[in-house]
Order: structure tokens, then sequence, then C-alpha cells
């Protein structure tokens, strides 16, 4: 144990003096973060009670539904740490230079996987529980509860964080004996086909629109909302840590403390079963696995024949020179990336299930206006977060994957320019590909003037996005990190999501009167002067272009700064 | 060729490099010489361009290279200490890479590549990806990637390290025959060895600071002057005393 805390101390001292050069800059950059953690808070925090007041009172939901709605956000949520933790431990339990490091010291490999495992879950969860703690925060300030009871909410959380985590270790583990004995391709196929049908399982069983359907069939009556409707709920899914915290709220807001804490205590069972189920199995496993993936590694090495790709550096292509060296070489080490392979896949997925879903949505004639805003204006900020999680996953590594290689291309007459035009070609061809597709397929219903709109201000602000995270990511270049994941899991990536929360807030801002108008006229018949469409697009556009300019500029002179 | 005037490099308030001023003419192997820490390495990066001077300039055949990055960059090849490459490519794709940066055509690398794989003895390694390259391999790919555009100047930092004798040796001979053909080297180097065989000019920096800059004529007959070795020489030059 003391060997343990002496190697926790020391990565302590590592991680505090990380920015310890006190610079104008470093501070300025270090405020500017603060800044925005802080509005993000408090947007958070007001935005969870205006949400709650607007689904509550205007719609009145009832208090039964919104917790199942939160259920269905908290699967969502602990399926995202999950599989970040089976990709991010990959790196940190096996590719990692510190464990190679450790074991050849004299160290129990449990030892350096507890470590690796905390390094792991801090590393990548920090910022989600920081998000989830100013929101957990409205929640409580909005049902009026106590200190005591937020602390138990927070208390609840970490828990459900936690197992997550630990799962995601346990699958990794497990899948490294799988693929030594059935073969690495096959393992992640059918890890990535688990996954969908998981998903597609769930929502399945557990469709938002049957639910909702099934209250008003049977609990008429608006006061019945908030009663408990367990009958409706599958048996499968009462028993998954999503469903307990969401209880344990609900439990907490009625209430009845005893049954709150009844989830609870569920809760904390599961987590301290899976996270000692975690430890036992790495003690037993991990440095047996370990051991086997670096067999893997070289006979994956040993057998590799690099196919004759169309982008392949050495072809001839429609491009030349610096521009097909950079685009060509960029493409090449894209798809040698597991990482990045398999996320592309899963975020095309939910791209064609969100895309699939929002082209059937017909909610003309539902009666409040200003629901029919807020759904739309839904529908167009989940576009939006659809570009922000594929920019800060794909663009917002892009400087520092140049790596220590840097030098090659800094020593050579490549202008910034030219190096950023390039670099980004690819990556807003296919950005803009798909916000402009998602835009269309959510909008094609409401007329071409609508849908030319709704088009026009994606793509400005797809650009806007793509810029913020190409700059943030300059600012907050790493260049000895070489894996993108937890690039885009970073302090810096974190920043750069709250700004892109803040652009989107803007956004709503400028269209909602415009759109709960047509809206009001669509249901009372009278025409209605498709114009003002056109005249928001300017701050749309003015304030795209400006961000756009601004991140690009920042991105320059980031690439200028000495390596 | 080679025009340093006054190049001063700050670290906060630590003088890594102090206004030094050194010319270099065509055709000359240049031997950078200094102890840990001297400003060797620091010297060359602003040369290749990848740490900004805080003072003075530097000219490549009068084009001052901060001012004209681009076009200086095309008459220099850099071979840094420590060779980083890409994993995931191979040290063809990587070549095929480099050549790109300087707009040379597919088949001009293609022919480059193939007289610098058997220059530098690279063999079928050259198809594997530099993830799996000793040291010595990798160092051989930067060297052939800093020839591929045939530049006029050669910035190399500690270009042995890693390389076994052979290997050393076959090095050194293409130095030797680039600069009769007319190159420039400019070498940092801790092997005193390697300065005696092969450099035609020697500077010594120590502190930031150039102690000694002529030719290897001069130098020897210091070295003979003072009933010295090269390695005692050097260690009486560098001495804090």
């Amino acid at each position: 144990m003391r060997q343990l805390f002496h190697i926790l101390k020391f990565k302590l001292i590592a991680f505090i003096r990380l920015d310890y050069k006190i610079t104008v800059i470093n501070i300025f950059i270090n405020a500017a973060g603060s800044l925005i953690y802080l509005a993000f808070a408090a947007g958070g925090f007001f935005f969870v009670q205006k949400l709650f007041h607007f689904l509550l009172v205007e719609i009145r939901v009832g208090l039964f539904l919104l917790h199942e709605f939160i259920s269905m956000l908290l699967f969502i949520f602990f399926i995202t740490v999950n599989l970040g933790n089976i990709i991010v431990s990959y790196s940190t339990l096996y590719k990692s230079s510190e464990v190679n490091y450790l074991l050849t010291r004299p160290i129990m490999p449990l030892k350096i996987f507890a470590i690796k495992f905390l390094d792991n879950f801090f590393y990548s969860s920090s910022t989600l529980i920081m998000i989830l703690f100013s929101l957990l925060a409205g929640y409580v300030f909005y049902f009026k509860l106590s200190l005591g009871a937020f602390l138990i909410l927070v208390i609840n959380f970490v828990p459900f964080i936690v197992s997550a985590g630990s799962l995601g270790v346990i699958i990794m583990l497990g899948l490294i004996k799988l693929a030594n004995r059935f073969g690495v391709k096959k393992i992640i196929y059918s890890l990535i086909t688990a996954y969908i049908l998981l998903i597609i399982f769930y929502f399945r069983t557990y469709s938002p629109k049957l639910l909702v359907d099934s209250v008003l069939n049977f609990y008429p009556y608006t006061a019945m909302k908030d009663d408990y409707l367990g009958e409706l709920i599958q048996t499968l899914l009462q028993y998954l840590p999503n469903y307990w915290l969401s209880q344990s709220g609900y439990w907490m807001v009625r209430g009845d403390i005893y049954n709150s804490f009844y989830y609870f205590f569920l809760q904390m069972t599961i987590c301290v079963t899976i996270f000692s189920m975690a430890m036992y199995l790495g003690h037993r496993w991990y440095f047996s696995t370990w051991l086997m993936n670096q067999i893997i590694t070289s006979d994956l090495s040993f057998y590799r024949t690099e196919r004759k790709q169309f982008f392949r550096l050495g072809i001839n292509s429609f491009f030349n020179g610096q521009p097909e060296a950079i685009i060509k070489r960029d493409i090449t080490i894209f798809i040698r990336e597991p990482s990045q392979v398999i996320h592309s896949i899963i975020l095309l997925f939910l791209i064609v299930v969100f895309l699939v879903s929002v082209s059937g949505i017909k909610f003309i004639g539902l009666g409040n206006i200003y629901l029919q805003t807020m759904i739309y204006i839904a529908i167009f900020l989940f576009n939006l977060l659809f570009i922000t999680t594929l920019s800060l996953r794909f663009i917002f590594p892009l400087i520092s994957l140049e790596g220590q290689t840097f030098w090659k291309v800094k020593s050579s007459p490549v202008s910034n320019t030219s190096l950023i035009k390039h670099k980004l070609l690819i990556p807003t061809l296919v950005i803009v590909v798909v916000s402009l597709t998602l835009s269309f397929f959510s909008n094609y219903k409401f007329g071409i003037v609508l849908t030319f709109f709704s088009m026009a201000a994606t793509f400005s602000s797809a650009i806007a996005v793509m810029s913020i995270n190409f700059g943030m990511g300059g600012l907050y270049a790493n260049y000895r990190e070489k894996n993108p994941v937890r690039l885009s899991s970073s302090q810096g990536a974190s920043l750069s999501f709250l700004l892109n929360i803040l652009f989107m807030l803007f956004l709503v801002i400028v269209l909602f009167q415009p759109l709960s108008k047509l809206f009001l006229s669509i249901m009372i018949k009278k025409p209605f002067e498709m114009n003002v469409f056109y005249w928001s697009l300017i701050p749309i556009y003015a304030v795209s272009i400006i961000l756009s300019i601004l991140f690009l500029k920042i991105a320059a002179n980031s690439i200028r700064k000495d390596i | 060729m080679l025009e340093l005037v006054n190049l001063g490099k700050m670290f906060g308030s630590f003088s890594a490099v102090n206004k030094i001023s050194l010319r270099i003419e065509r055709g000359q192997l240049f031997g950078f010489l200094g102890p840990n820490g001297a400003g060797k390495t620091t010297t060359i990066k602003m040369i290749a361009g990848l740490l900004s001077p805080s003072n003075g300039n530097i000219f490549i055949n009068n084009i001052d290279v901060w001012k004209n990055p681009i076009e200086s960059k095309m008459k220099i090849g850099y071979i840094p200490d420590q060779p980083f490459l890409y994993d995931k490519l191979s040290g063809r794709e990587f070549l095929f890479f480099s050549g790109g940066l300087y707009n040379l055509s597919k088949n001009t690398i293609k022919d480059k590549i193939n007289e610098l794989i058997s220059v530098m003895k690279i063999g079928s390694w050259i198809d594997k990806r530099t993830e799996e390259y000793s040291q010595g391999m990798r160092q051989r790919i930067v060297i052939a990637s800093a020839f591929l555009h045939e530049p006029e100047l050669i910035l190399v930092d500690e270009p042995m390290i890693g390389l076994d004798p052979q290997s050393a040796f076959d090095v050194k001979k293409m130095f030797r025959d680039k600069v009769k053909s007319g190159t420039t080297i400019f070498m940092s180097t801790h092997s005193l060895n390697v300065v005696e065989e092969i450099c035609t000019h020697v500077g010594i920096i120590n502190r930031g600071n150039i102690i000694f800059h002529d030719n290897i004529n001069a130098l020897n007959e210091l070295k003979l002057n003072r009933n010295n070795n090269l390695e005692d020489l050097f260690i009486q030059l560098t001495s804090d005393e």
C-alpha cells in the first residue's frame, strides 16, 4: 500500500506542476478557461430549471415521465462513459510508456493496474463530473431540496460513473483474452455489433413515444402523471443503474426518503461489486493480458500487408506536391489508428439513427406553438451537437497529432496557411456534407424556404464550430500526446466544448422569435413573411465569420510557436 | 552560404545563445562543437525554423530565414537529434511525404528513394512501418529524407547517435561526397573523432558564446602548439575555470 501511495504522490506532484510556468499568456488562458467553466456551470444550473419549468408547468409531462426521460439520458451517458473507458483504457493500460517503465520495477502488476485505472478514470471523466455537478445543483434548486439531498445525489452519481468505468475496464481485459484466441478484427467487429444491438434493444423496449402514449392513454389526468407508474417499465430495465439513479431522484423529490435510499443502496452495491470484480480480474489477468497484447501487436505487424489504397502516398492522384503529402499523410495515419476508425463507425451509426428518427417527426398542429418551436430548435441543436461532437473528436486533435514529428513539416517550405488549408480540407468536406444532410432531412417537410434557411444557418454554424475546435486544439496543443481520444477529452477540449455550447445558446436566442411566429401563423392559418428568416441569417453569418476568422488565426499563431 | 548575425535566444532570463555571429561558405563541412547545454541544438533549431530567435538574423544565400521562411527552407535539409517519425507510416511512405512537402514529382522521389535505399543500406525495411524500426534505422530514414530534395545546406544535429560502425562509416562517406559536390553541411556533434575525420571547419560554442571558429588546420595547429590531443584541447577551451 505504501508503494501505491508513493507512486500516486509523485503522479500528483507531476500533475500539479504541469502548468507551473507563469506567463501572461498562461494566466490569460487559465482565466478565460475558468470564466467559461463558470459561465457554463451557471448556464447549466439555470437551463435545468427553465427546462423543468417548461416540461412540468407548460407541457405538464409530470414527475414520472420527467424522471423516465432523465433515465434515458443517463443510459446514453452510461454507455458513453463505458465505451470511452474501453477505448482510453487500452492506451493507458497496454500502450503507455509509463506502464512499460513501471513493469520493469519491483511493483505488483495489480498496483500498476489500479494506478492506471484511476489515471484513466479521472482524466476522461473529470469534465463530465463538473458538468453534472452544475446540472444536479439546478435540479436540487428547482425542486427546493435540502443540501443533504444534494450531497446524497452527488454521492449517488459517483458510483454510477465508477460502475460504467469499471465495466469498461473489465470488458477491455476480456477483449484482450478473446482477441488472443479468436483474432483482433473479429472481436472488435463483435463488440461494435453488440453495442449497436444493445442501444437498439434499449430504445425498442423503452421508446419515449410509446411511454408518453401509455401514460396519456391510461392516466389522462394531469395530477396522476406525478404518480409512480412503474408497471409501464419493462422488468429488465428496472435492473439498470441509470434507472436506479433516476428513481432515487424521483423519490427524493416526492419526499419518500426510504424509497430513495433503497435505489441509492442498489447503486452502491452494484458499484462495489463491479469495482471489486475489476480489481480482482486486474489481479488475475492484467499482466498476462499485457503480455498477450505484446504478442498480438507483433503478430499484427508481422502479418500485415498494406493494401493499395487510392490515397496511398506514392500513387498518382488529383493532388500533387504539398497538398497531396499533407492530405494523404493525414488520411493514412487516420485509417491506421484503430480508435479513430472505431469512433468514426460509431458516430456514423448514430448519425444514421438520428437521420431516420428526425425525418419521421411531424409536429405541426400539436397545438402549443412554444412546444413546436422548442422541438424544432431542439432538432436544430441536436444537428449542431453532432457537428460539435465530430469536430471535437476529429478536428480538435488535428494540430496536436502533428506530434513530435512536426519538425519535418516545420522545417520544410510549407506555409501555415497551406498547412491549415490542407489539414482542414477533408474533415471540413465530411462535416459540411453530414451537417447539410442532417439539416435537409430534419427540415424538408417544412417547405423550401425553411429548409434553405436551416441549411444556410447550419452551414455557417458548422464552419464556426469547426474553427472553434481547430483554434482551441491549437491553443491547447499537446505534441507529446499521441492518443486522439485522450486529446479530445483533455481540459482544452472541455473548454472548446463549452464554447460550442455558448455559440449554440446564441443561435437559440436568434432563432426563437422568428420560429415561434412561423408556427403561430401556421396554427392560425395566417400568411407568414418568410423574409424574416433571411434577416436572422445576418447575425448568424456575422458571428460565425468573426468566430471562424478569430479561431483560425489562433490556430495559425499556435502553429507558429516554438517547438 | 550561411550567415548568422548577432543571433541570440533567450528562454525567460536564461540566455541559451548569446548574440553569436558566424559565416560558413559553400562546400564547407562545419563541425559545431560544445558541451551539453552550450546552445548547439538551439542554434540549429533557429536555422531550421523550429525556434524563433530573440535577436539577430540568419541568412542563407542572403535570404533572411525568418523573413522568407519558405524560400530559405527549400534550400535546407534538416536532420534532428531525436528522429521522431510517424509510427503508422512506412519508411517509403515517409519519404514520399517528405518529397511532397518540397513539391518534388513522384518520379523524382521514386528515383531518389531507390538511390538512397542503396546508399543508406535500408533494404527491405523501407516498406515496414517505422514503429518497428530500431533507433539506427529511424536515423537512416531521417537522413535519407533530408537529402531527398538535394538541398544546398544540410543541418545535422548529432548524426551518429544509434548508428552501428558500418552505418556511421556510410554516413561520413556520404557527407564527404556531398561536400565535394558543393553542398554545405552544418553539423553539431559531440564526437571529436568525427570532427577530426571529416570536417573542413570547426566552431566551438560554450554557454551560448562562440569561443573558437576557424578551419580544421587552425585547430590542428592550436592543438600542436599546446601539445594536446583534440579532447584535451576541447576540455581546456570549454572548462568553467
